[in-house]
């Protein structure tokens, strides 16, 4: 729990770095701290040498590595839940709270990756690149995205398809639109429209977007 | 516009009344089922390049072999597990009829639907055979798919055909003798195959007929559409046994079910392929793909549909609408068969009158009295066939000059659409904008038709997925979308008026679709449909194939209209002898000359538009000729015969596809919205001081 609390703290000195914000109290932080002793906290992270304390607190380079790492596995977390599973935003922020304190690094980036790198979190506010985003930064290619997302021309095969209704899946079975099989977007306006095998299928966008895709390499 | 008119021997009618062991047709949408069908039995059923031709089962007699065979041509199917209700009319033909084959007609282009299909037929344990269709389109030097290999693969007879040159048909009927059930199988989970065997136990014993691998399979997956059947055939007690079984399956399953199964079928079927070892023909980009892509582009498709709205109006409009209406009225009418007519029944029935004469021609007009009885009969027998209401000089004049090179014309347009595969395309242009009406774009497929004929494009409403898009469809298709012979006549009548009332009419008509859409999507209960439509190759209209079409539907517009158009006008005839017109015209005479502001005379033409708005456009249009009508009443009357309900089969077909509730809602709906809006229209006119 002390693991936790400590997390938060740092979290939080790194929001307020990035709002250009000075930490001067505990009250600062604006965590709700519930019964956690924060400047106990505070004062441990100084020992450890994760805070330092000038005019007020903020991160030494250690504990600006560490908020980091936390706020990219939060914000991940956020997008991931908001745009691959669909969940709302709330709920989003609840869970990423928990995500935050335990994925590894490789696991990390490879949630990253399978969101293609996303720069933004869905507040607009930035996810602390991994160096798996730095690798990519080139060719910024994201591993799974919508069949709306692909270039029109691009052909990729679908991961997943994650419906509304349950008979959408038959109904794109029929068509051999399946995960594992390659399509290909034709166009995506006036309407999305894909090439499967020989078939050429207009779909809603709404179902478009629930057509996730890797590209092919 | 196809089976119902051309054929009345569907299915429904003749039960148990097949020659021989019949054959039934089945297929994905658009593979040539029906064309097939043609070349089998020499019986013309529509066929075009868009999938939802056919929404109703033909029957036709075919030889094969030395016997005589019902052949049964069914709407295509995407899968057996129907998402729509011309796709659960196959299906249940299939598990109906006991003693049948079938012949699954596949693209040939397209081997993965085809075999997805044939793995399903095969789990429904049918004999069947199966025709890869389109032969002819396979591209230079692909030799297609190895036939010999899939007969094999699937154990039943594979034979490549081309139904529009008519390669292989001989070998096609040869191949329907070993017609057998299919060897083709999936292996599904364990669970799944002990859920298939006990379904099929439980249904042994009552419905055996229909206890095969593919209806377990579609208990499995909670095919909801499959309910009559069961409970007509099954007590309650086996129904509940069903779902508890499916829910047992389930519940040793990650994922649903209907997915598993339709996910292994396709993994199965990608296999097949694979080991077909046919490089995956590498998709070449032809013109014709990058004109089909084109007519779909968010920009480029704009200036094609006009340039395709250009097409039909200097085609419908110009020429049909314009010289042909023009040559057939006045010179092969006026100054031919109806002076001829007029002299033949003075001289077989003569009685003192005088025909007005103008401009050296003589009309139906006169002025004269008979006396005594056979002076009275003779003048009967006169007014009917070259009265002011005669059948040859009202009814035939009508229908042959005035509306048939219309006809004629839009038919010959709507077949070169058609056939291009132009229509899938302006659907995917529009479907943005339908979502707003509470459509998807899989509507402007019966809307467009509906330009052809309001009644059969009514009947293609089945081809929508949901309930509230083909009442929706329904109703604006009875109400803003004017049917072909209707639209011929009000061409010619705007014609003359210019461009203002041209767009007077426009403007009315689609604001009134685009309202009645919006408003009918919120009031109508029920969720909008998927969108979800393949798109066919474009491909160049075969002259031959739209000769044919043109001829048929052409065939039956005289075959229905002509007759309706003779009602109406004996029916004219019978109210002015026994002055029931008067009587009606001073009814109505608040409504249409207070509320329209049209002479009573109009009343006519209302009245005989409750037949056929087409036949009381042309009324109308007489009107016009003769110099009855301002052009601010022009447009005002048109408008309303526009969005009044397009003819008594119309109302009928409304009523037997949307039940007699919603049909007569409809059908009340637009008679009060269509006066209204001229009543509207004469007011604003005057408080506007518009003078056209």
């Amino acid at each position: 729990m002390i693991h936790a609390a400590s997390d938060e703290v740092l979290e939080r000195l790194w929001y307020a770095a990035e709002e250009a914000r000075a930490v001067t109290l505990p009250g600062d932080l604006r965590l709700d701290a519930d019964g956690v002793d924060l400047n106990a906290v505070l004062d441990s992270l100084i020992a450890e040498g994760f805070v330092q304390f000038g005019p007020g607190y903020c991160l030494s380079p250690a504990g600006a590595k560490r908020a980091r790492g936390i706020v990219r596995r939060h914000r991940l977390a956020e997008v991931l839940f908001t745009q691959a599973f669909g969940t709302n935003l709330r709920d989003a922020e609840v869970s990423a709270c928990e995500m935050e304190h335990m994925l590894s690094e490789s696991v990390v980036d490879r949630v990253c990756a399978f969101l293609g790198h996303p720069p933004v979190c869905p507040h607009g506010k930035p996810v602390p690149a991994g160096e798996c985003c730095r690798i990519y930064s080139s060719s910024v290619q994201p591993l799974i995205r919508r069949a709306t997302e692909l270039p029109v021309g691009a052909t990729a095969t679908i991961a997943f398809i994650a419906p509304k209704t349950l008979s959408r899946i038959d109904r794109l079975a029929a068509f051999g639109i399946v995960p594992g099989s390659e399509i290909r977007l034709i166009a995506r306006n006036p309407s999305c429209v894909i090439g499967c095998g020989s078939s050429s299928i207009a779909l809603d966008d709404d179902i478009g977007r629930e057509i996730y895709v890797r590209s092919v390499a | 516009m196809s089976q119902l008119a051309m054929n009345h021997c569907g299915s429904e009618q003749d039960d148990g009344k097949y020659a021989g062991r019949p054959l039934l047709l089945v297929g994905n949408p658009n593979v040539g089922k029906s064309l097939l069908f043609t070349r089998l039995t020499n019986t013309y059923v529509t066929v075009s390049n868009y999938p939802g031709t056919t929404v109703e089962m033909t029957t036709a007699v075919a030889e094969i072999g030395d016997e005589k065979r019902s052949i049964i041509d069914t709407p295509g199917i995407n899968s057996l597990l129907p998402q729509s209700q011309d796709e659960i009319v196959a299906r249940d033909l299939l598990l109906r009829e006991k003693d049948i084959d079938v012949m699954q007609v596949g693209d040939i282009g397209n081997l993965r639907r085809t075999l997805l299909l044939t793995l399903q037929l095969s789990e429904y344990a049918v004999p069947f055979v199966v025709a890869l269709n389109m032969a002819d389109e396979l591209r230079g030097m692909d030799a297609g798919p190895d036939v010999v290999a899939l007969s094999q693969a699937v154990g039943v007879p594979f034979v490549s055909v081309s139904a529009l040159r008519r390669w292989n048909i001989g070998k096609l009927k040869l191949a329907l003798e070993s017609a057998c059930r299919g060897s083709m199988a999936v292996s599904y989970p364990r669970a799944v195959e002990e859920g298939i065997v006990a379904v099929r136990d439980a249904l042994e014993l009552h419905a055996p007929f229909i206890a095969n691998r593919g209806v377990a399979l579609a208990i499995l997956a909670g095919d909801v559409t499959l309910r009559p059947l069961l409970t007509a055939s099954c007590p309650a007690s086996v129904l509940a046994k069903l779902d508890d079984l499916r829910a047992a399956v389930q519940s040793q399953l990650a994922r649903p079910l209907s997915t598993l199964i339709s996910h292994a079928r396709v993994a199965t079927v990608d296999e097949l392929l694979a080991t077909m070892q046919r490089k995956s023909a590498s998709h070449v980009d032809g013109l014709r793909d990058r004109i089909g892509r084109l007519c779909m582009h968010s920009f480029y498709g704009i200036p094609i549909l006009l340039g395709v709205l250009a097409l039909a109006w200097l085609l419908v409009g110009k020429i049909g609408a314009g010289t042909l209406v023009d040559l057939m009225q006045k010179h092969v009418f006026e100054h031919g068969i109806n002076p001829w007519t007029i002299r033949l029944i003075d001289w077989l029935a003569p009685f003192p009158h005088k025909h007005v004469v103008t401009g050296g021609v003589i009309t139906a007009a006169y002025a004269g009295h008979a006396s005594g009885f056979w002076g009275n009969v003779a003048r009967t027998f006169h007014d009917l066939l070259v009265g002011p209401y005669g059948v040859v000089t009202m009814a035939i004049t009508y229908a042959i000059a005035i509306v048939l090179p219309v006809v004629v014309t839009f038919f010959t347009f709507f077949g070169l659409l058609e056939d291009s595969g132009y229509l899938p395309r302006l659907a995917v242009i529009l479907h943005r904008g339908f979502r707003k009406i509470g459509l998807n774009g899989k509507a402007v497929l019966p809307m467009v038709l509906g330009l052809g004929c309001d009644t059969m494009a009514t009947l293609t409403t089945r081809i929508l997925d949901s309930k509230k898009e083909a009442t929706i469809v329904t109703l604006l298709l009875a109400l803003g979308v004017p049917c072909s012979a209707q639209l011929g006549v009000i061409l010619a009548m705007l014609a003359p008026l210019g461009i203002t009332a041209t767009l007077i009419w426009v403007m009315v008509t689609l604001a009134t679709i685009v309202l009645a859409g919006w408003a009918a999507s919120r009031v109508v209960p029920g969720e909008p449909g998927d969108f979800v439509l393949e798109i066919p190759p474009m491909r160049v209209p075969r002259l031959s194939n739209i000769a044919i079409k043109v001829a048929a539907r052409t065939e039956w517009y005289l075959k229905e209209a002509v007759p309706l158009f003779i009602v109406g006008t004996l029916l004219l005839y019978g109210l002015d002898a026994t002055g029931a017109l008067k009587f009606i015209q001073r009814l109505l005479g608040p409504l249409i000359i207070g509320g329209l502001g049209l002479p009573a005379e109009a009343t006519n033409a209302f009245v005989i538009g409750f037949l056929r708005r087409d036949y009381g456009a042309a009324g109308l249009y007489a009107m016009q000729r003769a110099g009855h009508l301002t052009p601010n009443q022009v447009v005002i009357a048109l408008t309303v015969i526009t969005l009044f309900i397009p003819c008594i089969a119309n109302l009928l077909v409304m009523l037997k596809e949307r039940g007699a509730r919603m049909g007569w809602a409809i059908a009340g709906f637009i008679v009060v919205y269509s006066f209204g809006i001229g009543v509207v229209m004469n007011a604003a006119f005057k408080v506007l001081g518009v003078v056209l």
